[in-house]
């Protein structure tokens, strides 16, 4: 899933930068990594979603 | 002019990160050493590089409110990412921690810093940003902003690389143990362990529930000891003296001949009777160390007062008849002028790391206390930890069933079963009274195992243990003692 996420990111920096009419485009594919990447790191943690320390 | 010179400083910042933090750990640390991220450490890394990508949307569109909110808000996220994997590993041993380190630092703390950076620089940046500088055309980038847009595009082929090798195309995902970098597909190892069920919690393994009596089984015969014998109490007493709030341990010194009691966070100093109050106070627990509530108490270093909470903080108090009352102001909230206070700190254990006790006991030939836990929901482990003089752990273990004590466990039962809130240490001896299945343990502290284990009948809500003389006093929740033969 990381390798999409990374695909994704590389897409919406080239289109900044070769591209950079489609801002909509490349502004919605930032928001949506950012979105995966909580996600992710959610799925990864969901059996202790607050920092493992004693509370 | 300024304008130019903010748009270069934010390329700058835009090539920074994605060299130092992101480009280092790819082509130095993984390609070339074999690093490997952990999942977590993957999203940290796809986090930074969100933050980058920002700073190229703003060299581009200019900063518009949308592109530093959203950076503002992946940097904190990634601040939290960050306290939650160092978390993880932030109370082990020196030098202890996960992978790679650089700079004394393991790569997972060093992210901490990165964000902090990141989110203090978008709030500068928001600061100088004025209204005319919000565009409504694409800006050029300009040499700097597409040297830092290009090097970006290579840092991210180089993790797009790593992460199909590491991670896999979807639906595989990162794993918590990755596995050494390679450019070979034989050694290509993708996971979907994090795709596998798991409860979700908000503390994980540190949501232990607090120690408690209720629903505790009482039947002897129903313990994970089978064919218990049966130990009859010898008498029955009442305590005698007035009490704020319901006692919670119970120890006797034959040097004064007097018994302490505790509650909540009270300590009670009665005579030989249990019928006479000598003195008493109430402790104040807040502004200082968190003593919990008082589950544990003995009497110590020749007639000191130990009162140790169910977190395993303590207490130490000196009874004096010349307390200054206003300079103990601080550590009581009644009876200032009738103790004087030691000392206030904690016992830190190691197996018995996730677990709360309801008992102590002082063995005066080793001037060393020891409390014994009781199992909660996480953990079911009956552990027995020892501090010696400096209150630093000095031994523990878990207790075995004698060889020779003719006893056996019922089934796949386990001593861990039992909960013990009383101990009190007599002849080299402990013994531990168990409101579960209301038996009472003899454990052998040279040998390590329980060498008896009786069943007391009647017994109701026992909360502390006493040896006297040849008898064991046990204390009920009620204010009932049931006196037996040791």
């Amino acid at each position: 899933m990381e390798f999409l996420n990374l695909v994704v990111i590389f897409a919406a920096a080239y289109l900044v930068l070769r591209k950079p009419h489609k801002e909509r485009l490349a502004f919605g594919l930032l928001v949506f990594s950012a979105l995966f990447m909580a996600f992710l790191f959610s799925m990864a943690t969901r059996t202790g979603l607050l920092p493992g320390v004693n509370y | 002019m300024r304008q130019s010179v903010l748009y270069s400083i934010l390329a700058l910042a835009v090539l920074a990160l994605a060299v130092i933090p992101i480009g280092i750990a790819v082509f130095y640390l993984g390609f070339v050493h074999g690093d490997s991220p952990c999942v977590m450490c993957w999203e940290q890394r796809v986090g930074m590089a969100l933050v980058a990508l920002v700073g190229l949307f703003v060299l581009r569109y200019g900063p518009k409110p949308k592109y530093i909110g959203l950076g503002v808000l992946i940097a904190i996220w990634g601040v939290f990412m960050g306290i939650r994997h160092t978390g993880m590993h932030a109370a082990r041993d020196v030098g202890q921690g996960f992978s790679a380190e650089i700079l004394g630092a393991h790569t997972y703390t060093w992210a901490l810093l990165i964000y902090w950076v990141c989110a203090a620089t978008m709030g500068l940046l928001l600061m100088l940003t004025r209204k005319e500088d919000i565009e409504d055309r694409p800006r050029p980038l300009g040499l700097l902003g597409t040297l830092a847009a290009v090097v970006f595009l290579v840092v991210m082929a180089g993790n797009i690389v790593q992460a199909f090798a590491s991670t896999g195309p979807p639906p595989f995902m990162g794993q918590s143990d990755p596995v050494r970098f390679s450019f070979s597909p034989k050694h290509w190892v993708w996971s979907l362990e994090e795709w596998s069920p798991a409860p979700v919690s908000l503390r994980g393994r540190w949501a232990i529930d607090k120690p408690s009596l209720d629903g505790l089984p009482h039947d002897p015969a129903k313990g994970p000891i089978a064919d218990t014998a049966v130990l009859p109490a010898a008498r029955e007493l009442r305590l005698g003296v007035p009490l704020s709030g319901t006692p919670t341990d119970l120890a006797y010194d034959p040097a004064t001949s007097q018994f302490l009691i505790t509650t909540e966070h009270g300590v009670y100093l009665t005579d030989e009777t249990l019928a006479k109050l000598n003195r008493h106070a109430i402790v104040d627990a807040g502004f200082a160390v968190d003593l919990g509530r008082f589950a544990g108490a003995a009497f110590v270093d020749g007639g000191m007062v130990l009162a140790v909470g169910e977190n395993k903080s303590f207490v130490v108090l000196e009874p004096s008849d010349k307390a200054d009352a206003d300079a103990n102001f601080r550590f009581f909230l009644e009876s200032s002028d009738r103790f004087d206070e030691k000392a206030r700190s904690r016992f830190g254990t190691v197996r018995a790391r996730m677990m709360y006790v309801m008992s102590a006991a002082y063995d005066p030939a080793t001037k060393s206390v020891y409390t014994v836990t009781v199992p909660n929901n996480k953990v079911k482990t009956l552990v027995v930890s020892r501090f010696g003089p400096d209150r630093v752990l000095s031994e523990e273990f878990s207790p075995t069933l004698g060889a020779d004590a003719g006893l056996a466990l019922t089934g796949k039962r386990s001593l861990g079963e039992f909960y013990v809130t009383g101990a009190t240490i007599a002849g080299g001896t402990m013994h531990a009274i168990s409101a579960a299945f209301n038996t009472l343990l003899t454990i052998d502290l040279q040998t390590r195992s329980v060498t008896a284990a009786r069943a007391i009948p009647g017994l109701d809500r026992p909360v502390g243990l006493a040896a006297k003389g040849d008898e064991l006093y046990i204390l009920g929740e009620s204010g009932r003692v049931w006196v037996v033969g040791q």
